[in-house]
């Protein structure tokens, strides 16, 4: 029997790892970000959707403008020093920094941006919606976009808006993203206009460059050094794709990791009382909201619908599911925005709810559904208002389920009522807020415009179909104001398919010797100020 | 005698081609049914209609089901397995990618699980409702039963952020990435090969507490095989002979019964290979480890068909050849199959 003990001894040691202590610090001149990837499907700023892959392209790329990250409705001057609005609010017309380079040495001009700008609408991918919305198309682009000589950019727009909401698109990255054209079509291939190239590789004049990308496992970004602005004191940024909150909270606490971009409010929560650790929240784009559809006959009734409006616990919801996740808010326009009104300060009364049902025909309640994404922090959202609706009386089943089968059924017009985040907001301009929540301008089956949550609700008001086209259009600033606290008002007053509970904020956590993090809203943060205080 | 190995070997490859072509349509099927939808992965949620049927165009997902699997099949015949909708790569280089992490971690756990496995099963079979034998019981149940996720979890808390004994997710420490030039893939090869011993350090200490989590699951899957193989030998009226005939207990144990289990070892071994290649899914999220689990999950999460075709098709070849290897081992170590 010796021989036999001795065997398996001799087999666990030779399975026992030598281990040493593992190093936990990262190089002090490179910065290593963790967030879940899962969402990066290509680079090219065109095609891009989603919030991590602007996080990423924000530092390779740049725009005419850049948003202002404290000032949200502030349009900085970028690769453009300065531009002008025509009198008739009808062009506006962009003089080019001089001697800005690209990342391969070729100098930006009023060109590339004419370029870039046409193949985005050419393209007519995700990032092409918006200036869709303003009337821009690829039938119009050769006629909206020219640059009469290498310094200068004039945009002619198609229909009558606020010049402003242009000169804030162009500060988005994706839509506003400054492309290399020389080098872009050096790779194209079958007509793509270098589409296929760029899923991997980048043409930017930003702080970094794409050193390369591997899907679901990493970024890496490295100086670049041809950049007209400030150097970045960071040499390589590692973005590593991390997708459990848990693991990002264990490298951040150890150092592994400088900055953790997508963690559950459980983790966030349980950093907060570690000094090594800073927690900082911005606010983001959006809402949380509960949605009806008026399709279905019993939220076709404006009672029933003021009746759910008081069946939502606001205090709770915010206090107990959405901290790090939102901030209290029951207005359509995010706060700080053009003439964002205060809260109305609705607030959760069973009675009047009830009161309301019994008006509208329901003093015994009903029964319905209830769906919602099955991650965090929906599930927790939809039992929460699962549980305060049935105090009045109403029984709601949730169904979760993946973005496909949840924005799906309201894509198809087929739910009744829907936990969602959503409602624009990347643009920093109050008619993004609406456009996206409250506008319809057609409310047939076959329209499919499935980008209107308006739409998705079966939701069509003439009436405030138009305030918002008015609003936009409005050239005096204080008149602008009043419109949009007037569409706030009347929002409220008619009681639409889409109440928000809570407008969305983001919350990053990163090592306190981290300086120079200034987040900015949308997931747009330039990492090329930061510096460590090692 | 000639004429029906022909015909054997006949049967054996159709058997292979039908069973190729059925995994094929059943996952075409399932892919089909699953509330995935590409083109919207792809347009991200605020795009408009005009959009959606471009891309669904391209893509070809405007054509009868039918048709796109036809077209997928034809595409496969003449060795074209697509590109990824979510990497912009060919599947194939994709996978290539993916493989060797996979490969890496999987190989170090079965040498962890079988290197105990087997020398626990033949210990409890030998020691049989002795303590020895219950303490391996207990030992192997627990691994068989507990949340792989979960002792990954476990595992990471104790070993990587309380006693800083190995590293964290991912196959390396971040300042380490590109330094050893990637060669073959394999990280540990690569890193020995550009000399890198700093790397290469590092690259183990990443890849240990992964390994030998999966390790000890494949370990208590192979330790029970082990055992009541063994116990079925031990069984036997020659180990009776043996012993009766004054063979010491260890040279009947070793020379005698586990030269007869030794097939069968060798098929559960590769049987649990296989299954680690494909099913290392839950450890490679937990771990952040960048290999064929993840990249199979991540494509079906966005319907990325073309990916997860290929996935099905390699994860059904590797189950097909180990067990052509295990079928042509057990002729060549039992003459009575031949």
């Amino acid at each position: 029997m010796n021989v036999l003990t001795k065997a398996v001894a001799a087999a666990m040691l030779g399975t026992i790892p030598f281990a040493t202590l593992a190093l936990a610090e990262t190089p002090p001149n490179q910065l290593v970000v963790g967030f879940s990837m899962s969402n990066i499907l290509t680079l090219d700023p065109a095609a891009i959707t989603g919030k991590e892959t602007v996080q990423v392209l924000a530092n390779i790329y740049e725009g005419l403008v850049s948003l202002d990250p404290v000032n949200r409705s502030q349009a900085n001057p970028q690769l453009a020093e300065s531009w002008a609005i025509s009198e008739d609010s009808k062009s506006i017309t962009f003089k080019m920094r001089s001697g800005a380079k690209f990342a391969s040495g070729n100098p930006v001009t009023a060109e590339d941006v004419v370029w870039s700008f046409k193949r985005l609408m050419k393209l007519n991918l995700a990032q092409a919606s918006f200036l869709k919305t303003h009337g821009f198309s690829a039938a119009n682009a050769d006629a909206s976009f020219a640059a009469p000589d290498p310094s200068t950019v004039v945009i002619t727009l198609p229909k009558k808006v606020d010049p402003q909401i242009i000169v804030l698109t162009l500060g988005i990255v994706g839509p506003g993203s400054v492309l290399d054209s020389k080098t872009v079509m050096a790779n194209e291939a079958n007509g793509d206009m270098g589409g296929a190239w760029l899923t991997t590789h980048s043409a930017g004049s930003g702080p970094f460059v794409l050193q390369e990308w591997k899907s679901n496992e990493r970024v890496l970004l490295s100086r670049n050094d041809n950049h007209w602005g400030k150097e970045a004191a960071m040499r390589r940024i590692i973005m590593r794709h991390l997708p459990e909150s848990q693991s990002q909270r264990l490298m951040l606490e150890k150092g592994d990791i400088d900055v953790a971009f997508s963690m559950s409010a459980a983790d966030l929560t349980a950093l907060q009382s570690n000094k090594d650790v800073v927690v900082q929240t911005i606010g983001g784009s959006g809402f949380y909201y509960l949605a009806v559809s008026m399709k279905d006959e019993k939220f076709n009734k404006p009672k029933v619908r003021e009746a759910l409006r008081y069946l939502i616990d606001y205090e709770g919801l915010n206090a107990t599911v959405l901290p790090f996740f939102g901030k209290p808010h029951d207005r359509p326009i995010q706060t700080g925005l053009l003439g964002a009104l205060p809260d109305a300060g609705y607030k959760l009364n069973v009675e009047k709810a009830k009161a309301l049902l019994a008006e509208a025909g329901y003093p015994e309640g009903f029964s319905t559904t209830l769906r919602a994404l099955s991650d965090a922090p929906f599930l927790n959202l939809a039992t929460a208002i699962q549980a305060s609706l049935a105090q009045g009386g109403i029984k709601a089943e949730v169904i979760t389920g993946s973005g496909d089968q949840i924005y799906g059924a309201m894509r198809e017009r087929k739910f009744e009522l829907l936990v969602g985040r959503g409602g624009g907001g990347q643009l920093p301009h109050p008619d993004s807020n609406l456009r996206a929540i409250a506008y319809n301008p057609n409310n047939a089956d076959d329209a499919k415009l499935t980008n209107f949550q308006g739409w998705r609700t079966s939701f069509y008001d003439e009436k405030l179909n138009k305030m918002i086209d008015d609003a936009l259009i409005e050239t005096d600033t204080k008149r602008q104001v009043t419109r949009y606290g007037e569409i706030q008002t009347y929002y409220a007053d008619m009681v639409p398919s889409i109440q928000p509970f809570s407008e969305v904020v983001d919350s990053v956590a990163s090592r306190a010797d981290v300086k120079g993090l200034a987040l900015n809203p949308s997931w747009s943060t330039d990492l090329s100020t930061i510096t460590k205080a090692r | 005698m000639t004429h029906e190995r022909v015909y054997a070997g006949i049967r054996q490859g159709a058997t292979i081609l039908v069973t190729l072509f059925g995994l094929l349509v059943l996952t075409f099927c399932i892919g089909r049914l699953m509330p995935v939808d590409p083109v919207r992965a792809i347009i991200g949620e605020e795009a408009d209609a005009a959009t959606y049927r471009m891309v669904a165009e391209r893509l070809g997902m405007d054509r009868p089901v039918y048709e796109q699997f036809l077209r997928y099949l034809g595409d496969i015949l003449t060795g074209n397995f697509g590109v990824s909708i979510r990497t912009g790569q060919s599947v194939i280089n994709d996978i290539a990618h993916v493989m060797p992490a996979t490969i890496e971690l999987a190989t170090f756990a079965i040498i962890c699980g079988a290197g105990l496995g087997i020398p626990l099963g033949i210990l409890a079979a030998v020691r049989r409702n002795r303590l020895t034998d219950h303490v391996i019981r207990v030992v192997t149940l627990l691994g068989h039963s507990m949340p792989i996720f979960w002792i990954g979890m476990i595992g990471l808390i104790v070993f990587y952020a309380t006693l800083g004994l190995v590293g964290g997710g991912g196959r390396m420490s971040d300042y380490n990435i590109g330094l050893a030039p990637e060669t073959t893939g394999f990280l540990l090869i690569d890193a020995a090969l550009a000399g890198d011993w700093e790397v290469f350090h590092d690259a183990v200490n990443h890849l240990v507490l992964p390994a030998s989590i999966l390790g000890y699951s494949s370990m208590a899957y192979i330790t029970r095989m082990t055992r009541s193989f063994m116990l079925d030998q031990l069984n036997q009226e020659y180990v009776v002979t043996a012993r009766v005939k004054g063979l010491s207990n260890s040279r009947t144990i070793w020379y005698h019964a586990f030269a007869n289990i030794r097939v069968q070892l060798v098929t559960i071994v590769a049987l649990a290979y296989g299954s680690l290649l494909e099913g290392a899914v839950l450890i490679e999220t937990v771990f952040s480890w960048p290999g064929f689990g993840q990249y199979m999950t991540n494509n079906m999460l966005v319907g990325d068909m073309n990916a997860v075709m290929t996935c099905v098709l390699i994860v059904g070849i590797i189950f097909i050849c180990l067990n052509l290897l295990s079928d042509v081992l057990y002729k060549v170590f039992d003459p009575r199959t031949r």
